[in-house]
């Protein structure tokens, strides 16, 4: 029994106090105390043993009256024992500063220990434990510098003071010089071996911090051995356990937390751990209240950190996101740097991208990078987050760095995937075909989405085998099967009921009586679609037809299945079916802008203008002027509107051309990249003569137009030639032609053909002109225009054969036989024209067969001229052979005479040289005059001139056709549009693309043109009297220069004054039709396209 | 059943070429091969070798439409001058020129019996019969104009026939117009019997089923081949494939299987049993405008024969089996 002995003042006697018994009240003990005037050292013995039995508040009475002035005066010379006094309430201050939570009164314990530290100083400036209370002072306070400095003090004093070294160590620890400490702690245990458990806590901590764990398990275990209810070597040793990552390791770990937990309920450490491995079993409830214990207990602040991660992961998993938005935030608040504890910022990142504010998740997902910057799923996030923002070219370049760092991530793959979509097709395609692949690697189901971004791309691309296959693969067994392999078909039908078949569902009916499972589930409907629009890309309608029909028997709500229907039923020329069609999708949405367009182009396709710009208007108004199809086809509606040319003055031309040329420019502001406004914009510019910027944009359009499947503008091939045309270089624009033919419509289009005529018409290649329009006349045998303009075309030939200066007999006779052919052909037209309407008067046609009689006859006369001219050729040749003959006698006999008078000149005397000379000469003369002359002169042929009269003019000619090749491009433009942006959003319907030829105008106007070239066509008064005749009202512009080669055909007054053209322009019949041309077929061309579920990165 | 490439001519007119048929075997000759081009003549090639066998000229603009009569002894061509020229197959020899102003002419085919000539009379909206005996013409055959005017049509308000067809027992006439519509009549009545629809673009080609007198196949711009019960009016079947128009079609002898031709510059040969495409030739370099099957008879001649010509130029032979 631990006891003390008082010494009784002025005696031997001692008074025997019991530590173990000391009284309840202290002031007892003091009584006695000061009374015998005990020696301090009994004092603080005493005081001590009150701390010790936990009687804070004796202990704190007995230091207080032990370090009062009284005491100071009377033992003025025990000097040692006032400071450790001083000392002692020095180091209780700095502890009840240390773990006090509140600032305020952190900070007055702090002060009360710096007091009696100081007062300790003033006793004796040397006194080692005074210097190591203030060295953990500092040391609590967090002034490590200085604390480091005050160890030192005592350190230089004596190197083995334990205390010091102890303190030193903690000081080397906090500041991360965890071997410095291990010396120091290492030393202290050396000096002083039986040292309690602590210093081997701090040996342990440090060899921990130094990553030699199983040296640190020894430590703590070692702590343990001398001190088994030391929390912290029990929590130490529990994370060294976790550490192992075993399950063994872990429950081992679990083990020592719960029994620290046990011993001290407020070990935050313990409590977070604990939380977080509740957290892991998913006792969330748990979890919440540890992390509350431990938020309470700790001032710490990464502790704290820990445990609001905690909560608010726990927040998290429960779905209440603005809880753990909080918490998470909170968690962070509490970390200095990010470095220190990371994962709340990813937490609170990911709350962030899932709350919708981007930003603030991005900034934390890029805390996360710069601490870990090859963190794959912050860079998905991230990549995440750009996409989201619109920042494309960021977003790729994250998520290929995410691919790279992490090839086996087929997610990061997914996003890059569609991420690329609008870019770069192939590399999507790659992507999406590594993360397929690394999907079945990895055993994991492919969802139908990836599958059918596979298949779409494909089909993209033209890959429609690989396409078929993936579709396949994607939409698995089911019903559609046997459509494809032809097992279900329509069943035969009567024929006039046979369009009903794109809405029967008859069929399907039947074959659920007949026991077939018609199921299709609802994530298949897009990939069965897309099948559908590839096997109609392969031109398999039938089947494509049945499966667009299943969609919609099963989903009567799926619109493009009857924008599709509609867009076959179109291409086949069933018009009425198609609208029919398009009204059943408006009955599921009567504002769905592509079935408004598809409407619209189809009622311009029927003629019906008001209606079709009515319903494009509404097509533009359901998506608020976004939807740039309705804008475009309002465009191309209005230049239709400007090159009809009914009965409309030049102001109203204008304005519509100027007002298309607003919509399409509005187009390309909303986007840059639309080529089939930039087309419809060099449209409005070669209308106006502008033939060189035109046709720089036709160049750029035609550039780009290559490549997607679906991109496909013949028009911009038939603009190019046209410029070209235009600009007189015809060879250019046949090419043009040519090309467009072969590589657009299989050359069925007879349209074209006619543009490919009339350029070798102007270029006159009569024969190459003829023999295409008869080509287009077998393509479009009702055409009569291609008849007369063929007729036309025989007649020039023949014409300008008659007029050329040298011919033989067998051009002329191959001149009757085409006069003959065209006499043919206009009688047949006339004779024709009594049952049906093609647009040319009959009067003209006999005119031109008049003409044609006239110049067969002149041919008569022209082929016996002809021959006759070959005869007299002949013989003018005879007598120039005669004559170079006699000539050439001649000749030799005045050399003969020459070489003679050489010779009398030397024979004779000089001075008789120039007598003799002179007679010579004039004797020479003589000679030359009575020599026959030959015959240079050639026959007259005035009369064959005559006859052309156009032969004299061609001068004038020339100035003529200038302008009339200007005129004559206007209004051949070709029109197409397609809302080509719309390609990028994926998930959306695809516009309809449409090409619409202003052929109308053209077929009306080659007519004319031919017609007029021919010099045929060209009178006012021919207006008035028949004033619905078709006369073209461009004609104006040539007939000037025209009529020079019709002199013996039209009266010369007739010339129609300059600028009145507008009186005479009356819309041959024969015109009264737009073609509409859909090269690429509306509704939803463009397959679907599932993205892919928008992934948030989870933990 | 599938077709093998034997032989092909490049260059086998100056010009596309428009037109085939098959000449039946003479018991002094085998078949021929007749073809039409735009090059304004008409020319008669060897079977198998393909070698020319004559080359007839005389006609203006291109030729359209060349049949041979069933006894292979003459034959007839047409152009775009809408003139038929009838000649001696062996001799050349013009038989007779047939015009019916102010009828066109496309598509020609002699009946069954050999004794009618039916022409497709294009805006004239008719098929002129003409008797094969006299070369006079014995009847019109009126296409039915559409109820209600159609002002807004460009290419005329009655129907434009484009081709002809008659049935294997020479009792019906079918014909294709531009609409699209099919007319069928009845021959021994002259009279129109009903209209096939379904297509809505030019019928260029027609050809009835040489083992069931009821079934017609029509090729349409429209891209398919329509098979139609003529006589119930109904359509049994629509076969889809080509790319662009189908611009003939012709029934093989055996009655399993029809080929066609198309602007898709493509010849495909379709199982009828399964109403599908089983093969696809695509030898050509531009529109197939014409396919014939050789009919059977002939000496020692067993082996099916499909000859194709287009736009190329050149005619190409095919083994079908």
């Amino acid at each position: 029994m631990a006891c003390v002995y008082i010494p009784v003042q002025n005696s031997e006697e001692e008074v025997r106090v019991s530590l173990d018994q000391l009284p309840r009240d202290a002031s007892d003990i003091l009584d006695i105390l000061k009374a015998e005037q005990a020696p301090l050292d009994v004092w603080l013995i005493i005081a001590r043993e009150y701390f010790k039995q936990g009687k804070i508040e004796q202990f704190r009475q007995i230091l207080l009256e032990g370090s009062s002035h009284e005491i100071d005066e009377y033992y003025a010379e025990v000097r040692y024992e006032r400071i450790a006094i001083l000392n002692a309430l020095g180091a209780y201050y700095s502890y009840l500063g240390k773990i006090e939570t509140k600032q305020r009164e952190k900070d007055e314990h702090f002060i009360l220990a710096t007091q009696y530290y100081n007062k300790a100083s003033r006793i004796d400036m040397h006194d080692p434990s005074t210097w190591v209370g203030k060295g953990q002072l500092l040391l609590a306070k967090g002034e490590l510098e200085q604390a480091s400095a005050a160890f030192k003090i005592v350190l230089d004093g004596d190197r083995d003071n334990v205390p010091a070294l102890l303190g030193q160590a903690c000081v080397q620890f906090n500041r991360g010089f965890y071997s410095d400490s291990l010396e120091l702690y290492k030393r202290a245990l050396q000096v002083f071996p039986n040292c309690p458990g602590p210093v081997r806590l701090g040996i342990g901590l440090c060899r921990y911090k130094l990553g030699q764990f199983e040296k640190a398990r020894q430590a703590f275990q070692r702590v343990l051995q001398l001190d088994p209810e030391n929390v912290e070597a029990l929590v130490a040793l529990g994370i060294i356990d976790f550490q192992t990552n075993e399950a063994y390791g872990i429950q081992k770990g679990m083990e020592k937390m719960q029994r620290a937990f046990e011993i001290y309920p407020y070990c935050a450490m313990a409590l977070n751990y604990l939380a977080n491995h509740f957290f892991f079993t998913g006792q969330h409830f748990l979890v919440e209240q540890l992390t509350e214990t431990a938020l309470t207990v700790c001032d710490h602040g990464l502790m704290k950190s820990h445990a609001y991660y905690n909560l608010a992961r726990c927040y998290h998993t429960k779905g209440d996101y603005e809880k753990a938005g909080l918490y998470y935030m909170a968690s962070v608040k509490e970390i200095n740097k990010p470095r220190d504890f990371v994962l709340p910022y990813y937490g609170l990142g990911q709350v962030q991208l899932k709350l919708g504010d981007f930003r603030s998740s991005l900034s934390n997902f890029e805390k996360v990078l710069d601490v870990y910057p090859e963190n794959c799923e912050s860079l998905k996030a991230v990549g995440h987050i750009y996409v989201q923002l619109g920042q494309t070219e960021k977003a790729l370049e994250t998520l290929r760095k995410a691919t790279k760092i992490d090839p086996r991530d087929a997610q990061a793959f997914l996003e890059l995937g569609e991420l690329l979509i609008p870019s770069d097709t192939g590399a999507a395609l790659d992507a999406f075909k590594t993360a397929h692949g690394l999907l079945k690697k990895g055993g994991d189901e492919v969802s139908i989405e990836l599958l059918n971004n596979i298949g779409v791309l494909h089909f993209e691309r033209g890959e429609f085998e690989l396409a078929e296959q993936i579709f396949k693969e994607a939409l698995g067994d089911g019903v559609w099967l046997y459509v494809m392999d032809g097992r279900i078909r329509n069943s035969s039908m009567d024929s006039r009921d046979s369009t009903d078949q794109y809405k029967d569902m008859k069929l399907f009916h039947q074959l659920e009586e007949d026991g077939f499972s018609l199921e299709l589930p609802w994530d298949k409907v897009t990939t069965l679609f897309n099948h559908a629009r590839l096997l109609e890309q392969l031109h398999d309608t039938e089947k494509a037809n049945i499966l667009y029909r299943l969609i919609l028997f099963k989903y009567p709500d799926y619109l493009d299945a009857y924008l599709r229907l509609a867009a076959i039923a179109k291409s086949r020329n069933n018009i009425q079916l198609s609208i029919e069609l398009i009204g059943n999708a408006l009955k599921v949405n009567e504002k769905c802008p592509n079935a408004l367009s598809m409407l619209g182009s189809l009622e311009l396709k029927s003629d019906d203008w008001v209606k079709a710009k009515d319903t494009f208007r509404a097509a533009g108004d359901a998506t608020d002027g976004k939807d740039s199809y309705a804008t475009l086809s309002l465009g191309n509606w209005n230049y239709f509107a400007a090159v009809r040319s009914e009965k409309r003055g030049p102001k109203l031309e204008a304005t519509h051309l100027e007002k298309a040329k607003e919509l399409y420019t509005k187009v390309l502001v909303q986007h840059p990249g639309n080529l089939y406004a930039a087309n419809g914009a060099g449209v409005v510019l070669a209308e106006k003569g502008r033939f060189d910027v035109s046709k720089d944009i036709f160049t750029q359009v035609h550039e780009a137009a290559s490549g997607s499947v679906f991109v496909q503008m013949p028009d911009i091939w038939v603009n190019l030639a046209h410029v070209y045309f235009a600009q007189g270089h015809f060879g250019l624009a046949v090419k043009m032609y040519q090309n467009c033919l072969k590589r657009f419509c299989y050359s069925t289009d007879a349209q074209v053909l006619l543009y490919l005529a009339r350029t070798h018409y102007e270029a006159e290649q009569w024969q190459d002109c003829k023999r295409t329009l008869l080509r287009a006349i077998h393509l479009a045998p009702s055409n009569y225009t291609l008849r007369f303009d063929a007729g036309v075309a025989m007649q020039k030939f023949s014409a300008s054969t008659l007029q050329k200066t040298k011919r033989s007999a067998d051009e002329v006779r191959s001149t009757v036989a085409e006069l003959k052919n065209a006499v043919r052909v206009f009688s047949q037209l006339s004779a024709a024209s009594s049952y049906h309407i093609h647009g040319f008067d009959e009067k003209k046609i006999e005119t031109h067969v008049g003409y044609c009689k006239h110049l067969l006859d002149a041919a008569k006369v022209h082929c016996e001229a002809a021959e006759r001219e070959e005869q007299q050729n002949r013989q003018r040749l005879e007598v120039a052979r005669q004559v170079s003959l006699a000539e050439e006698a001649r000749r030799k006999a005045e050399e003969q005479r020459k070489f003679q008078l050489e010779r009398r000149k030397q024979e004779d005397e000089l001075k008789k040289v120039m007598q003799q000379e002179e007679h010579f000469l004039r004797i020479k003369e003589q000679w030359k005059t009575s020599l026959p002359m030959p015959s240079s002169k050639r026959k007259d042929r005035s009369q064959a001139e005559d006859d052309d009269g156009g032969n004299s003019e061609k001068k004038r000619r020339k100035g003529g056709k200038r302008r009339k090749k200007d005129k004559n491009v206007k209004g051949r433009y070709e029109m197409e549009e397609a809302d080509n942006e719309m390609m990028d959003e994926h998930d959306e319907m695809e516009e309809d693309v449409n090409m619409i030829n202003d052929q109308q105008e053209d077929g009306g106007e080659n007519a004319q043109d031919l017609l007029v070239a021919a010099g045929l066509e060209d009178s006012d008064a021919e207006d008035e009297t028949a004033p619905s005749s078709a006369v073209n009202r461009r004609r104006r512009a040539w007939s000037e220069s025209d009529e020079d080669e019709q002199l013996e055909m039209v009266p010369r007054e007739s010339s129609p004054p300059a600028g009145d053209r507008e009186n005479s322009a009356e819309l041959p019949e024969s015109d009264g039709e737009i073609r509409e041309n859909d090269f690429r077929d509306d509704g939803s061309d463009k397959p679907n396209r599932d993205a892919g579920d928008d992934d948030e990165v989870d933990d | 059943m599938k077709l093998a490439g034997l032989k092909s001519v490049p260059d086998a007119h100056d010009e596309s070429i428009w037109a085939a048929t098959w000449v039946p075997a003479t018991d002094a000759r085998p078949a021929l091969l007749l073809t039409g081009s735009l090059d304004e003549t008409v020319r008669l090639w060897s079977p198998d070798e393909l070698v020319p066998a004559g080359t007839n000229t005389g006609h203006c603009l291109g030729v359209v439409s060349v049949a041979a009569h069933p006894s292979g002894v003459i034959a007839a061509s047409a152009s775009l001058d809408s003139f038929v020229r009838v000649f001696d197959v062996d001799t050349n020899a013009t038989l007779s020129t047939l015009e019916a102003p102010p009828s066109e002419v496309w598509n020609m085919q002699f009946d069954p019996k050999g004794t009618v000539l039916a022409v497709a009379g294009g805006g004239s909206a008719s098929v002129k019969l003409w008797d094969t005996a006299t070369w006079q013409l014995i009847a019109t055959l009126a296409v039915p104009r559409p109820e209600g005017p159609k002002p807004s049509d460009k290419s005329g308000s009655g129907k434009f026939v484009l081709s002809v067809a008659w049935s294997p027992d020479g009792r019906r006439l079918a014909c294709g117009s531009m609409d699209g519509t099919i007319s069928v009549f009845d021959v021994s009545r002259a009279k129109f019997l009903h209209n096939l629809e379904g297509h809505f673009m030019p019928v260029r080609s027609l050809v009835f089923s040489p083992i069931d007198a009821r079934v017609l196949f029509s090729a349409s711009d429209d891209g398919h081949v329509h098979m139609y019960d003529s006589e119930g009016k109904s359509l049994i079947g629509a076969m889809s494939g080509h790319a662009s128009w189908v611009l003939s079609v012709d029934a093989s002898p055996d009655g399993a299987a029809i080929a066609t031709g198309s602007s898709d510059r493509t010849v495909r040969l379709w199982d009828l049993n399964m109403r599908a495409a089983v093969q696809t030739m695509s030898n050509h370099s531009d529109q197939v405008w014409g396919v014939a099957f050789r009919p059977p008879g002939g000496t020692g001649v067993r082996a099916g024969r499909l000859a194709s010509v287009s736009d190329d130029k050149s005619i190409s032979l095919y083994d079908y089996s």
